[in-house]
């Protein structure tokens, strides 16, 4: 039962991987077409969502759900339950996200972002995302101990959201809806998914990671707390913000700024209580690509809460709002903190699941340009997202770009389409970092070198 | 006792203060004396079996989140369900392997963390969607709905399904950058409201371009636009959706 158990994880992991190389490979292209529209059969409008939903749903969703599985016999001393459930939701969200593609290439879309599915394929996704939660509950329900690790916290939080979240995005979809609301639905699922699911839940399992790894007390419950109730809470405000000044009511500006801040508080608060675990320990951090990828995604994470909680902000949304600095946040969130946290785990936990050693050729490759190319899109798509915004304020100041309208190409003279170029470039480097990730995954199952291999032995199965 | 425990320790290589409380713990719920867990542990089934493979790496204790003077008083401090072996043969891992320690912290109430992760998501639910979505204005009072012929309205979802909303809004805003470009959005508009400005906004493009610039736009023929290789019908379902799109005639 428990070789079933670590199978079904597994096989989350490495799909995972294989869906990373799919969606880095639409994403750049998508990025590539918005600077060279005319090179590509598909535009930027279809292949912008069909990677995203291959990055959000079936890399990122799939690659924590398999994380989740791994660490819930480990925190509950119970095998997971209606693991056959498992296995099936694996294979039917794999099959929706390829079917999806499918769809929205063929123009079957409803144009939504971050991506718009037809309602035969929400319908499915939504149930099937709801299966982790399922499986959860019913694990812990089957567990024999009363106290839990905070990892539990998060990987609880993250699941019961993350159908709830699909469920509310899905309901854009209904015939009845107005245009301002399917505009809302669209920034309330993406911001949510980012701070409800993936934040909450890459962190949460970095925290297992990091202390079963080194073998060190987590520093402080009350901080993980702190951050796990923040990450909640923070999770639409900076989505709305993307629509400031809008058709929304004007109360959310106000609302939006300061709640929104909640997301900076929950990033912070996570990566202050793993450095204060770590203390004393960093030498070891520095020899663990596991840890390195955990430790850098957290940083990595703050930064970009802080961007997105600073645009929450009148005054700056005002000027960033609607521009590329938003994707530079989503992008940053997704193909940054995202590849590196669900590294964190699946360096841990493959080498344990397969019984082979880590194989370590391609780690620092993937460390270093994961970052390097996710740092360098951030920096230069939000760069050239508030020349842009500035450009549009001077432009109507002077009546410039009245009599056409306004868009990203419109700023200061080519410098947005410049810094594009390069922001493109960058997209390059984290390309090559996810292929290293790929390349990580699959060299652990087919070349690592044999070791221990980690097998459940729970009470659920002695007393069967 | 004590020999056993020191084996025991050794065995599972845990300091034997944490192995014998945990073996108290153990034989408290289970009804049996402190030996007869000790014994089962220091041979080590469903715990530890030597690898064939590669060097055995030490069975972790489980660490908690809570510093270590608080957690006198909770027990047990190992959790590795470890039956007697002649009752559970199934329990031992099989050769090569070993069984992960289970990682646990302090008391707690999954229950409440479900129920606060559920309320959580309603008032957020209420608060960023539900609150914004609702109209604000009596209908007819102030209005940014566009009467559409059925051809723009078939337009409308070829703009969809084409991703148009992807690059451009049609959302004018009450601010300086959106001067000149049409009457201000209001909740009620009937429009793509859209979340990304790449492109142009699109909400008064009716008023500045005509029929046959559209088009020339939307093949890509004139401008750095993306080519759209549309049927006739949809093209012609498009371009009367751009057209019939002014909002600043309301």
């Amino acid at each position: 039962m428990g070789e079933d158990d670590s199978r079904v994880a597994a096989n989350h992991l490495v799909t995972g991987a294989f869906f990373l190389v799919l969606g880095g490979g639409l994403q750049l292209l998508s990025l590539m077409s918005l600077r060279f529209a005319d090179i590509f059969p598909i535009t930027y409008g279809r292949l912008e969502p069909m990677a995203n939903l291959t990055l959000m749903i079936g890399f990122v969703s799939i690659s924590l759900i398999g994380g989740i599985y791994y660490v819930l016999p480990r925190l509950t001393g119970a095998r997971l339950s209606v693991s056959s459930l498992a296995r099936f939701e694996l294979f039917g969200i794999a099959g929706l996200v390829l079917v999806g593609l499918l769809a929205i290439g063929f123009g079957f879309g409803t144009g939504g972002q971050p991506f718009g599915l037809p309602w035969w394929i929400n319908l499915p996704m939504t149930l099937l995302l709801a299966v982790p939660a399922l499986v959860t509950i019913g694990t812990i329900s089957d567990r024999s101990e009363n106290r839990s690790y905070v990892t539990l916290w998060f990987v609880l939080g993250g699941v019961i959201w993350l159908p709830l979240l699909y469920l509310a995005f899905s309901s854009g979809d209904l015939p009845y809806l107005s245009s301002t609301a399917v505009a809302y639905t669209d920034v309330f699922f993406s911001a949510g998914f980012v701070t409800m699911f993936l934040f909450t839940v890459g962190t949460g399992l970095f925290y297992y990671t990091m202390v079963r790894e080194l073998d060190v007390s987590l520093a402080s419950r009350q901080l993980a707390l702190v951050g796990f109730w923040s990450l909640g809470f923070a999770a639409v405000w900076w989505g709305t913000a993307q629509l400031m000044f809008g058709p929304g009511p004007s109360y959310l500006s106000g609302v939006g700024a300061a709640l929104g801040l909640a997301f900076p508080i929950g990033a912070l608060a996570n990566a202050a209580n793993a450095s204060l675990t770590l203390e004393g320990a960093w030498d070891k951090v520095r020899d663990r690509p596991d840890l390195r990828a955990g430790v850098l995604g957290l940083y990595l994470g703050v930064g970009v809460a802080v961007m997105a909680a600073l645009a929450g902000f009148r005054s700056i949304a005002s000027v960033a709002a609607l521009t590329g600095f938003w994707q530079a946040i989503e992008y940053a969130a997704i193909s940054g903190v995202g590849t590196l946290l669900i590294a964190s785990v699946s360096f841990s936990a493959v080498p344990r699941l397969f019984g082979r050693e880590l194989y370590t050729r391609r780690t620092k490759t993937f460390l270093t340009l994961t970052l390097t190319g996710s740092v360098g899109v951030l920096v230069f798509m939000a760069a050239s997202g508030l020349v842009s915004g500035y450009s549009w304020i001077g432009g109507s100041n002077s009546g410039a770009y009245v009599d056409v309208g306004e868009g990203w190409g419109a700023g200061l003279g080519g410098s947005v389409e410049t810094m594009m170029l390069i922001a493109v470039g960058f997209a390059i480097v984290t390309f090559f970092g996810q292929l290293a990730y790929a390349a990580t995954i699959i060299g652990t199952v087919t070349q690592g070198k044999a070791a221990t291999q980690e097998v459940l032995v729970a009470k659920a199965t002695v007393d069967e | 006792m004590s020999d056993l425990l020191a084996a025991t320790s050794t065995t599972l290589g845990v300091p034997e203060d944490l192995v014998r409380r945990s073996a108290e713990a153990r034989a408290a719920e289970a009804g049996s004396n402190v030996d007869e867990i000790l014994t089962a542990w220091g041979g080590g089934e469903a715990i530890v079996v030597t690898s064939s493979a590669a060097p055995e790496p030490p069975p972790s204790v489980e660490v908690s989140s809570e510093p270590p003077a608080q957690q006198e008083d909770v027990a047990p401090d190992i959790v590795i369900e470890t039956p007697p072996a002649q009752t559970a043969p199934m329990a031992t891992a099989p050769p090569g392997t070993y069984q992960p320690p289970v990682l646990v912290g302090a008391p707690d109430k999954p229950g409440m963390i479900i129920l606060g992760a559920i309320g959580l998501f309603l008032v957020v639910l209420m608060m960023g969607l539900i609150g914004p979505s609702v109209a604000t204005d009596e209908p007819g009072s102030r209005t940014s709905e566009i009467p559409y012929s059925q051809t723009a309205v078939n337009g409308q979802r070829v703009y969809a399904s084409l991703g148009c909303a992807a690059c451009h809004t049609q959302m004018v805003r009450p601010v300086v950058a959106d001067v000149g470009l049409g009457a201000v959005t209001l909740n009620d508009t009937n429009q793509v409201v859209g979340d990304r400005r790449f492109g142009p906004d699109l909400s008064d493009v009716g008023t500045r371009m005509t029929s046959s610039q559209l088009e020339a736009t939307v093949t890509g023929d004139t401008t750095k636009h993306p080519p759209h290789n549309l049927a006739p019908k949809d093209m012609t379902a498009l371009v009367a959706y751009l057209l019939e799109s002014r909002n600043s005639e309301g």
